[in-house]
């Protein structure tokens, strides 16, 4: 039996942990950018894109994110487009979040009256200028709490990569303890960890709910 | 119906795909251009493959495609996989081969070619050294231990004489305890649990007395690979006779290897 000492079991789960973080940093800001396209092109009103987003946002939302990065690695080279992990994770874990992302804003963007558009629109605001100086400020306040939630829940949801071969902090928990037969021990470590990546994140929202609330 | 149109085609390029992989030149020849072989191990199933401190796979697979690798005179390139991803792994050519204790059955068999058994995997009797039994009649008046429902105890119930005693114990550990504390002198067990006994007791493991169900581990590769089979057959027929197989039961079972295809 390989003799395991516990700074062995921390180093390598902590070496596991910078893909996990990695792949979080790829899902929020892939998500992010492509969710905020979504919300803004979402606002425009227009009948034709927002039925597409809608279908969009309905596809990766009813369907587990698992079977998502199992298609994207594997369904993809079956039909001879060759991925690599890294391809194959960011652009499901993009899907995947972009379309909660953008629910989430857009509903943030709803919640504001139709006052605030249609008062803008007599002040002689341009769209850009309304969302701008009028709704995003507001909306923002609203959408750190959820946003952060789900942020959260992104950093667990990296588990998943382990799928298609990320060896990721959760991945790496289940390994050591097949090795080490010590599954109380290197499990709280796993949770630990991933306490340590998320608390921070709740923290910050709530610093910036905060200063969002001064500067009203 | 743009999304209809894409599945269209999608799916007539996967047939299309499918039907040339019939004709594609053969992996072996591939292997050996490209100077690498990839196998899929298991990383977490000691001791076929799991890893080390310094988070190294290492286990009996992992030593099996090592010395393929060596055999064939190119590099190895390991992918760790799991049981519920490494025929994927095999099937999008992720991996060449799959070395990763996996057993044959038929559905498999339906998706993917086995080679030659590689690595033993069986139920049966295990003993101390002065238990003399080499078949189920021989034991008669003996008591034997045995978890209670498990497929050793429906296997070994239908084959044992009736003035043998079958002692059963609830679970895997409780039998195993009646064993160490010398309470049996036989059990009837899977030969990895007598490899972790042999690995924590090594003076009190019980050795092989004979198989109750045999179902031996296969090497996994892509169908119609028949000059990459013939290859890797060749390798495992020769590592049984040079005793390399043997080195590896050794080493990760603590026991001598068994007749595979028994």
């Amino acid at each position: 039996m390989m003799q395991f000492s516990d700074w062995d079991i921390l180093r390598n789960l902590l070496l596991a942990a910078r893909w996990t973080l990695l792949l979080s940093l790829i899902a929020f800001t892939g998500g992010g950018l492509v969710g905020l396209c979504l919300t803004l092109a979402r606002s425009l009103r227009n009948p034709l894109i927002s039925g597409f987003i809608k279908a969009y946002v309905e596809l990766f939302q009813g369907t587990p994110l698992l079977m998502q990065l199992f298609l994207a690695f594997f369904g993809l080279s079956l039909i001879g487009i060759d991925v690599d992990p890294w391809t194959a994770a960011g652009l499901s874990l993009t899907l995947f979040s972009s379309a909660f992302l953008h629910e989430i804003w857009r509903g943030c963007i709803d919640a504001l009256p139709k006052g605030q558009w249609e008062a803008c629109r007599t002040l002689g605001l341009s769209y850009l200028q309304t969302m701008r100086y009028v709704i995003l400020p507001q909306a923002l306040r609203i959408a750190i709490a959820p946003t952060v939630g789900f942020s959260v829940q992104i950093v667990k949801g990296t588990a998943l990569a382990s799928i298609i071969g990320f060896v990721e902090l959760t991945k790496a928990g289940t390994m050591l303890n097949n090795a080490t037969f010590q599954p109380f021990k290197v499990f709280a470590m796993v949770a630990a960890l991933y306490f340590i990546i998320c608390y921070p994140l709740s923290l910050f929202a709530k610093h910036l709910e905060n200063k969002t609330h001064v500067t009203r | 119906m743009k999304f209809l149109r894409k599945l269209v085609q999608t799916v007539t390029l996967s047939v299309a795909m499918l039907l040339s992989l019939g004709a594609q030149a053969d992996l072996l020849e591939d292997i050996q251009q490209r100077g690498t072989l990839k196998v899929a191990v298991p990383q977490d199933f000691p001791p076929f493959g799991s890893v080390g401190p310094d988070m190294q796979l290492l286990g009996y697979d992992v030593d099996m495609a090592k010395y393929l690798a060596e055999s064939m005179g190119v590099k190895l390139e390991l992918v760790p996989v799991t049981s519920a991803n490494r025929i994927p792994y095999l099937q999008t050519r992720k991996v060449d081969l799959v070395i990763s204790s996996m057993g044959k059955n038929p559905e498999r068999e339906k998706a993917i070619d086995f080679t030659d058994a590689y690595a033993p995997f069986f139920l049966g009797v295990f003993g101390s050294a002065d238990e003399q039994v080499s078949n189920a009649p021989e034991l008669s008046g003996k008591t034997v231990g045995v978890t209670r429902g498990a497929v050793e105890d429906i296997e070994l119930s239908k084959i044992v004489p009736a003035d043998a005693t079958l002692k059963r114990y609830e679970d895997n550990n409780a039998t195993l305890s009646a064993y160490l504390s010398g309470q049996v002198s036989l059990i009837a067990t899977g030969n990895l649990v007598v490899a972790e006994i042999a690995d924590r007791y090594p003076d009190r493991a019980p050795g092989a007395k004979f198989m109750l169900k045999n179902s031996p581990c296969y090497v996994g590769l892509m169908k119609g690979e028949q000059a990459l089979m013939d290859e890797v057959n060749r390798l495992i027929a020769k590592a049984k006779a040079d005793g390399t197989l043997n080195q590896l039961s050794e080493t990760w079972f603590n026991a001598p290897l068994p007749d595979l295809d028994a």
